[in-house]
C-alpha cells in the first residue's frame, strides 16, 4: 500500500512562493511522473513527500495517515537522487546496509536482504567495491538497491537517469519500468524530459510555475491537452499553435499535418499553402519547417513531421489538417472542447472557413 | 641552433633552477634539525670548537644519558601526554559537532556565534591568560593539569577548518542518510568524519604539535614541578649548574621533537590533502 494525498501544500523560499495550495492524489501502485520545466516546483514537491524539504503549510497523507511531521527516515519512503548520493566512504554493501542498520534489522536478516537485492540488480560481484571504483550505471544500481532494500511503500526518484549517457538511459528506463511491474509499489518520478515521462508513466502530472497544469495518462495528455502549455510541452516537436483572427488559438501536431506539392485536401478543415524552409532527416521520419500563409494574413513557420522524404527544400507545398486533429484554445489559452463549448468551437472553425472562401 | 634545441635548453635551465630553489628552501628548513641532531651526539668540547664540525668526530650518547639521569623525564613526558591526549579527545567531541552545526544547521544566533568563534580565533592567549588564571584560582583547580587542558578544549581554528570542509559535502548525502533513518549523531560520525578524514587528522595533528610544544601557557599556569610538561623541563637544561652544555640541551630537544617529527612524516600526505581544494564527485 502506498497512496499519497497532498492537501493545500504551500512552499515558500523566503519571499518566493514556489507552490501554492497544491492538491494531488497519487494512487497506490501507480508510476506517477511529475514533469515540467526546471524551476516549476516538481523537485520541491518530491522533497516535501520525502520530508527532507518540509512544506511551509499543508498536509501529507500516506495511506490515510498524516505524515506531515514524521521524520524522513520513519515515513517508509525511499528516494533515489539525481547524483545518486551514495556514501563515498562505504562499500557498496555498506551503502545498502546503512539504512537497515539504522532500522535495527538483525544481522542475519540484513545479509539475506542484501544478497537478494544485489542479485536482483546485478551487484553481487561488486558488493565489496567502493563507489569511486564504479561506473555511472553501477552507481545508479547501488542507489536503487539502497532504496529497494528498505522495502518502502513509496519510491521517490529525482531525475535518476539524467547523469547517464543516452544508451544507458534508455536501458535503465526499461529496467525501471520492469522494476515497477515486479514490485507493484508506488513510484513517484521527477523529470524534465517529456519523452521519459511519456514512456514510463501510468499517470503524468504536468507542472508549471508551481501549478498542476494537467494530470492524466500519457495518452490523455497527448491526445486531449487542457491548455496550450500542455499541448506544447508534450510531443516533439511541440504542437504548432497559430493565432486566429478572433483572438483564440488553433493548434495541430506536426505528425498529424498532411503535406504534399499537389494534393488539394478538400475535406480538411484547415488548408493552407507554404514553402519548405528546412528539412531534417531523422531516420524513420523527416521533419520539415514550413513557412505558411496563415489565416490572419501573416506568414508563420510550422513544423511538419512525415514518414516520407520526397519534398525538397524551397518547394511550394500544400498543408492541411483534418478537423479531428485540430485543437482550439481560448484567449486565456484554455482548451475549447467541442462537447463542452460547442458555440466557441464552431466560431473557431468558422474563422478557418471564412478565410478559405 | 634550431627552435627545438632552444626550447630544450630553456626547459633544462628552468628545471635546474627549480630544483636548486627547492634544495635551497629544503636546506633552510632541514639544517637546524640536522644541527640539533649532530650536536646532541658530539662531545662537549667539540660543540665549542671553531670552525664547527659538520659531522661529529667522536660520537657520544652522554647528552641523552645526562637528560635521563638529571631530569625525571618520564614524569614530564607523562604530563605532556595526558595534556595533549586530553585536549585532542575533548577537541574531537567539541569541535566536530560545533563545526557540523555551523556548516549544516540554521539556528537562531548562528551568525553571532560564528562571529564569536572567529573573534576567538584572532585573540592571542597572551591577552587572556591573567583572567583565565584568576578564574582557575577561584575554581581551585590550579593544582592539577586542568588549567593546561580546559582552555584548549575548543579550538576556533579546528572549528573553522572542519566547517569549511563539511560545507563541501553535498547536501544530498545528508538527506539520503536522513531518509535512511540515521540520527544526526550517526551522520556526523559515520559520514561527515570519514569523508573529512584528511581535515580531521590535520586539525588533530596541529593540535598535537601545538600542545606537545606548548611553552607559554604551561609556564604561566603551573607552579608545581609535578605538573610541568616536557617543554619546561627541557628549557631547564640550560640553567643547570654545569653551565651551557649544548650536547645535553640538544639531546633534550631531540627527545622533545622526535614524536612530532615522526607523526608529521606519517601524516604529511593527509595535511596536503586537507589544505588543497578537493571537488567531490
Amino acid at each position: 500500500m502506498g497512496k499519497i494525498v497532498l492537501k493545500n501544500i504551500c512552499k515558500n523560499f523566503g519571499e518566493v512562493k514556489v507552490l501554492e495550495n497544491l492538491d494531488l492524489t497519487i494512487e497506490d501502485g501507480t508510476f506517477t511522473v511529475l514533469v515540467g520545466s526546471s524551476g516549476c516546483g516538481k523537485t520541491t514537491l518530491l522533497r516535501i513527500i520525502a520530508g527532507i524539504g518540509p512544506a511551509t503549510s499543508g498536509e501529507i497523507y500516506l495511506n490515510d495517515e498524516e505524515i506531515s511531521d514524521v521524520a524522513p527516515g520513519r515515513r517508509n519512503i525511499a528516494m533515489v537522487f539525481q547524483n545518486y548520493a551514495i556514501y563515498p566512504n562505504m562499500t557498496v554493501k555498506g551503502n545498502i546496509e546503512f539504512g537497515l542498520k539504522n532500522n535495527h534489522v538483525p544481522k542475519a536478516e540484513r545479509e539475506r536482504l542484501i544478497s537478494e537485492i544485489a542479485e536482483s540488480v546485478g551487484l553481487t560481484e561488486l558488493l565489496k567495491r567502493k563507489p569511486s571504483a564504479l561506473s555511472g550505471g553501477q552507481r545508479q544500481r547501488v542507489a536503487l538497491a539502497r532504496a529497494m532494500v528498505k522495502k518502502p511503500e513509496v519510491f521517490l526518484m529525482d531525475e535518476p537517469l539524467s547523469n547517464l549517457d543516452a544508451k544507458l538511459r534508455i536501458q535503465m528506463r526499461s529496467e525501471l519500468i520492469e522494476l515497477h511491474k515486479r514490485l507493484k509499489t508506488t513510484f513517484v518520478y521527477v523529470t524534465h524530459d517529456q519523452v521519459e515521462a511519456m514512456s514510463m508513466a501510468d499517470k503524468i502530472v504536468l507542472m508549471e510555475k508551481g501549478v498542476i497544469q494537467q494530470q492524466g495518462s500519457p495518452e490523455e495528455i497527448y491526445r486531449n491537452p487542457s491548455n496550450v502549455f500542455t499541448a506544447q510541452f508534450i510531443g516533439t516537436p511541440a504542437m504548432n499553435i497559430l493565432k486566429l483572427p478572433n483572438g483564440c488559438h488553433m493548434g495541430f501536431r506536426p505528425e498529424k499535418a498532411l503535406m504534399s506539392e499537389t494534393a488539394p485536401y478538400e475535406n480538411c478543415a484547415y488548408r493552407t499553402q507554404g514553402q519548405v524552409l528546412t528539412r531534417e532527416m531523422l531516420g524513420s521520419e523527416t521533419l520539415y519547417k514550413v513557412m505558411v500563409a496563415h489565416v490572419d494574413g501573416s506568414s508563420q513557420p510550422v513544423m511538419v513531421k512525415m514518414t516520407e522524404e520526397t519534398i525538397a527544400e524551397d518547394r511550394s507545398v500544400r498543408i492541411a489538417v483534418p478537423e479531428k486533429d485540430l485543437y482550439f484554445f481560448d484567449r486565456e489559452e484554455a482548451r475549447i472542447r467541442k462537447e463542452e463549448k460547442p458555440g466557441q468551437y464552431e466560431e473557431c472553425l468558422r474563422c478557418l472557413r471564412e478565410v478559405r472562401t | 641552433m634550431t627552435a627545438k634545441q632552444k626550447r630544450k635548453i630553456a626547459r633544462i635551465v628552468t628545471g635546474t633552477l627549480n630544483t636548486l630553489f627547492k634544495v635551497f628552501v629544503g636546506f633552510l628548513f632541514l639544517f637546524p634539525f640536522y644541527w640539533m641532531a649532530i650536536t646532541s651526539v658530539k662531545p662537549y668540547l667539540e660543540t665549542l670548537q671553531f670552525p664547527p664540525t659538520l659531522w661529529p668526530k667522536n660520537f657520544t650518547w652522554s647528552g641523552y644519558q645526562t637528560v635521563f639521569r638529571e631530569l625525571n623525564i618520564w614524569m614530564y613526558i607523562k604530563n605532556t601526554i595526558i595534556v595533549t591526549g586530553s585536549v585532542m579527545v575533548i577537541q574531537i567531541f567539541v569541535d566536530v559537532p560545533a563545526a557540523y552545526a555551523f556548516a549544516r544547521w540554521k539556528f537562531k544566533g548562528s551568525g553571532i556565534l560564528w562571529l564569536l568563534v572567529m573573534a576567538a580565533f584572532m585573540v592571542p592567549g597572551q591577552l587572556t591568560f591573567i583572567a583565565i588564571y584568576f578564574m582557575f584560582a577561584d575554581w581551585g583547580i590550579l593544582n592539577s593539569l586542568l588549567p593546561q587542558i580546559l582552555p584548549s578544549g575548543a579550538s576556533a581554528f579546528a572549528i573553522f577548518l572542519l566547517r569549511q570542509n563539511f560545507k563541501q559535502i553535498p547536501e544530498e548525502l545528508i538527506e539520503s542518510a536522513r531518509l535512511d533513518n540515521a540520527s544526526e549523531w550517526k551522520i556526523m560520525w559515520r559520514l561527515m568524519i570519514p569523508m573529512s578524514k584528511a581535515t580531521v587528522v590535520t586539525t588533530l595533528l596541529f593540535s598535537f604539535i601545538g600542545h606537545w610544544n606548548a611553552y607559554f601557557w604551561p609556564l604561566v599556569m603551573t607552579r608545581d614541578e609535578k605538573l610541568k610538561p616536557i617543554t619546561l623541563a627541557i628549557e631547564r637544561l640550560k640553567d643547570m649548574e654545569r653551565g651551557l652544555d649544548y650536547t645535553v640541551i640538544m639531546a633534550g630537544n631531540i627527545i622533545l621533537v622526535l614524536p612530532v617529527v615522526v607523526l608529521f612524516l606519517l601524516f604529511s600526505k593527509k595535511i596536503i590533502q586537507a589544505m588543497a581544494y578537493r571537488g567531490m564527485k
